[in-house]
């Protein structure tokens, strides 16, 4: 299945509504579900958030992969950002030193299985799998 | 959706999704609150990074007056992002069914 979704956060719930509809009709476990809303949610927010010069709606193509489903996410018209090189947080960090921000990007690479990056044609193409395991 | 409202014994209660659509709707109603927050999720279905900055915002803001947030009823998979977070060295977490 794919859609494309205007560059707006209001988009989210018709994200959610993909997705729900991708688990109904590949009959994934439910507990996938949540980190697949993450990371998709992750990846959307920061391509709108820092590609602000394009005014190109965001691809989102879910897709049965051998070990669970495979999602993409593409950009258009966008300069390079490799989310996977992002800067860590320091989680250990105590109250004082802890900002908001950064974490979407760190709890992406932290919970899916794989995550790759390619940059093409001026376009940020984004896969990540999360295995039914 | 998602909801946010005082409850009857004080507590704030959220409910459904807290994502980064929502999260603006969270904080101005975390703005208003003052003294000891207890935030109960039992109805809290899902949080992602930006209702993760809006908690982080409100309990540090309350921390620097002497009180701060109480989690309550959390789930386990919210539990995951919270630990993954660091949140749980951050906050009084009570999960659900405790």
């Amino acid at each position: 299945m794919e859609r494309k979704f205007k560059r707006d956060f209001s988009e989210l719930k018709n994200i959610v509504a993909m997705t729900e509809a991708v688990f109904h009709d590949m009959g994934l476990q439910p507990g996938l579900r949540n980190v697949v809303d993450l990371a998709t949610e992750e990846l959307f927010v920061n391509m709108v958030t820092y590609n602000t010069e394009s005014n190109e709606d965001i691809l989102i193509e879910m897709v049965p992969h051998a070990l669970g489903l495979e999602v993409r996410l593409t950009d258009y018209d966008v300069e390079r950002f490799d989310p996977t090189s992002a800067a860590t947080v320091d989680v250990n960090a105590p109250l004082d030193d802890r900002i908001p921000g950064g974490l979407g990007l760190y709890l992406v690479m932290k919970m899916v299985d794989s995550i790759h990056y390619e940059y093409r044609n001026r376009q940020s193409k984004i896969t990540f799998i999360v295995d039914r395991k | 959706m998602f909801e946010i409202e005082l409850a009857d014994d004080g507590s704030v209660v959220v409910e459904g999704r807290l994502d980064a659509a929502q999260a603006v709707k969270a904080q101005t109603f975390l703005d208003q609150v003052e003294g000891q927050c207890i935030l109960d999720m039992t109805k809290l279905e899902y949080i992602s990074s930006a209702g993760l900055g809006v908690l982080l915002k409100t309990h540090k803001r309350l921390m620097g007056v002497g009180s701060g947030i109480k989690l309550i009823n959390v789930s386990h998979h919210i539990h995951d992002i919270f630990r993954y977070s660091g949140f749980d060295k951050l906050f009084e977490i009570i999960p659900a069914g405790n």
